[in-house]
């Protein structure tokens, strides 16, 4: 097993893999920005080193500075998390030239398999369905759109080297074209420094489901099952489950096998996952690889039962994947519902600041993972993902009982965040019911908003009791002498002012 | 003590006087000249637990930048401002309007996403005039004084700077 891991993350991701490494025994390394010295996975690390500014090209993206802590401190291995560097081959690839091991896959398969043409050129080799498309990237609008009139609109673009939902467009019709083409070629160069981008059928009410999958070294290649994560904003994964609600043992059985075929033909190793999209008729189409954890990971650990990161730590450590998992059936229901530091009332704006104070939520098939806590400033310049809270339970219906529940508990005082949105999604009927798709979320926050249900009858009596209460612990409240000339400013020095100005013209 | 609270639910806007009587460890409360059976506790940071004929509440309190507080109890929101008629301490602008023409200046650099009024609106002391955003943070500027739009000298997706002068109210 490895002597030390440096963990190249920050948030709650860190955190995570850092609570798996002191499981097994592992002390870890953290490294840091300048404006996260006092995150939460710092205070919680063995060591930790600062890397550089706030600009996470400067500091969490730097190979160089990672390899030299990683070098320094005496680590033999490095997690990446998610999102960073966790998909760039560059990454396994200064690790290998170090001595170091990647807890991860091979630089070769991440090129192959993570890439969305070379994916689904792959996918096509293994006998694996894949949506209607031209997998080569293009290069001439002219041609790109000649191809996509062929196929018949809609249809989609997509970066080469894309994720989330950047430099990717959905072209509606024929003269839309050139416009959508242009915004996905240069957001895909901003974001990914590759401009290149290909097209394929969009089709119209999809369902998004995933499977995560894990490989050995030693050729064993396994299927734990599904994710439905179709609840997306704007190609955003917001709310994901397992099981999926139209997930079959017999699709389950046929999508784990393409999956595992996918990944046996690229040779795959270590935790991946093979996005697939399903249509209203379950027929399933291969979507992309990710080529490393997943942030709903939570939710495939509550119904297997299994710690993915621990598995991660352990192949890259050369073990063997134990048999028993080859025929795993999910146990039970789990959803998780990602909290945001934004603002569900003004267009998801994101709004970090300081966490005033907070109530967590807890009790039983209540699992956070977060990387937050009272007293913090969510700084402004990572992605604002606060917490990720996790419920499980027997059946669905307890699941998000629970799950509402828990959300009522969750309180962060200071800061605003997205958890009425979850409130509402999970009141939704159709939710409930499981008929969702990719479109569903952004076509009900199209909708005007539901009327609120009503507060409980002396709510409104006991807020003015709180706040007079909470007054009148304020310290400049009971001496308004103490107030100072800034807060109450001289009427003599205001009339002065005022008759000095000029009228403006 | 003696509290004036202004509570905006979003929906509507109530007055309520809160009167905190001092009784051994705890308070006698009185809303709006009537005694209530009321017991309120500061019950964490921010958190004020208030048990009210029996139902209990849990009121978790932030101020905000412009002096009021913003209340949260389970989905339910409130913005409170607070006045103590004794002191008369007025929480800032509510008390000292600004006089005489105003021009209104950006607080700091950004670009201008959204002009929430039109020249020749009345408005009130505190309503929003025009949204900069800055840091990926939507800031709205809010009128010093009532009167009337005068002149608007901010576009939409502007850039401007600390300092800037944004709109006029007369």
């Amino acid at each position: 097993m490895f002597r030390k891991i440096l963990i190249a993350n920050r948030g709650e991701i860190a955190v995570r893999i850092l609570r798996a490494c002191h499981e097994m025994g592992i002390p870890t390394v953290c490294v840091f920005s300048e404006v996260d010295r006092t995150a939460l996975h710092i205070r919680l690390a063995d060591e930790a080193y600062l890397i550089g500014p706030a600009s996470s090209r400067e500091s969490y993206l730097r190979i160089d500075k990672l390899i030299d802590v990683a070098r320094r401190s005496g680590c033999d291995a490095i997690h990446p998390g998610y999102g960073f560097l966790a998909e760039n081959p560059a990454l396994p690839r200064a690790c290998a030239d170090a001595g170091i091991t990647f807890i991860g896959p091979s630089p070769e398969t991440m090129e192959t398999m993570g890439s969305k043409t070379a994916g689904k050129q792959l996918a096509r080799r293994a006998d694996v369905p894949t949506v209607p498309g031209h997998d080569e990237p293009i290069d001439n609008p002219a041609e790109a759109q000649a191809i996509a009139r062929d196929m018949g609109y809609p249809v989609v673009l997509k970066a080469v080297a894309g994720g989330g939902g950047k430099g990717m467009r959905v072209v509606p019709e024929d003269e839309a074209f050139a416009s959508c083409w242009r915004d996905a070629s240069s957001e895909a160069l901003n974001a990914f420094g590759d401009a290149r981008v290909f097209l394929e059928k969009y089709l119209l009410s999809p369902r998004h489901i995933e499977i995560q999958v894990f490989a050995d070294a030693h050729g064993r290649v396994v299927s734990l099952g599904e994710r439905e994560c179709s609840i997306q904003r704007r190609h955003q994964k917001v709310i994901e489950e397992a099981p999926s609600t139209v997930v079959t043992p017999e699709l389950r059985r046929k999508m784990g096998d393409a999956a595992v075929r996918l990944a046996r033909a690229g040779g795959y190793v270590n935790a991946g996952t093979i996005e697939f999209l399903v249509d209203e008729d379950l027929n399933f189409y291969f979507l992309e690889v990710n080529t490393r954890l997943q942030v709903e990971h939570p939710v495939t650990e509550q119904v297997t039962g299994l710690d993915l990161v621990k598995l991660q730590i352990a192949i890259a450590a050369g073990h063997r994947l134990p048999f028993a998992w080859e025929s795993i059936s999910p146990r039970g229901h789990a959803m998780e519902v990602r909290i945001y530091a934004e603002d569900p009332d003004n267009n998801f704006f994101p709004c970090p600041g300081k966490i005033v104070a907070r109530r967590i939520a807890t009790g039983p098939g209540i699992r956070l993972d977060e990387g937050v806590y009272r007293g913090w400033t969510v700084p402004i310049e990572y992605d604002p993902l606060l917490s990720k809270l996790i419920a499980w339970g027997n059946s669905r219906e307890e699941t998000m009982a629970r799950l509402r529940r828990a959300l009522d508990e969750y309180t962060i005082t200071g800061i605003r965040t997205n958890v009425s949105l979850f409130r509402r999604i999970l009141a939704e009927p159709e939710f409930l019911r499981g008929e969702i798709h990719t479109k569903w979320l952004d076509e009900l926050l199209a909708l005007p908003h539901p009327p609120a249900t009503p507060p409980r009858p002396g709510t409104e009596h006991a807020a003015a009791i709180a706040a007079a209460y909470w007054e009148s612990l304020q310290p400049s409240s009971s001496s308004p002498s103490s107030q100072t000339p800034q807060s109450a400013p001289s009427r003599w020095k205001t009339e002065g002012r005022r008759t000095q100005l000029d009228p403006l013209p | 003590m003696k509290f004036e609270v202004h509570l905006d639910s979003g929906t509507g806007r109530t007055k309520h006087v809160v009167d905190l009587e001092k009784e051994d460890a705890s308070y006698k409360v009185f809303l709006d000249g009537q005694p209530v059976d009321a017991n309120v506790i500061l019950a964490a940071p921010n958190a004020v637990s208030v048990i009210l004929n029996g139902t209990a509440f849990e009121i978790h309190i932030a101020p905000s930048l412009d002096g009021t507080y913003k209340l949260q109890t389970g989905p339910h929101e409130f913005q409170a401002d607070i006045r103590d008629p004794r002191t008369w301490r007025g929480r800032k602008q509510s008390e000292l309007e600004a006089e005489g023409r105003q021009q209104i200046i950006a607080p700091m650099p950004g670009r201008v996403i959204r002009l929430l009024v039109n020249v020749g609106d009345e408005v009130e002391a505190g309503q929003g005039l025009v949204v900069v955003e800055a840091m990926k943070m939507q800031n709205e500027i809010r009128s010093p004084k009532k009167g009337k739009v005068e002149r608007l000298q901010a576009n939409v997706g502007q850039n401007v700077n600390a300092g800037d002068v944004l709109c006029v109210v007369f």
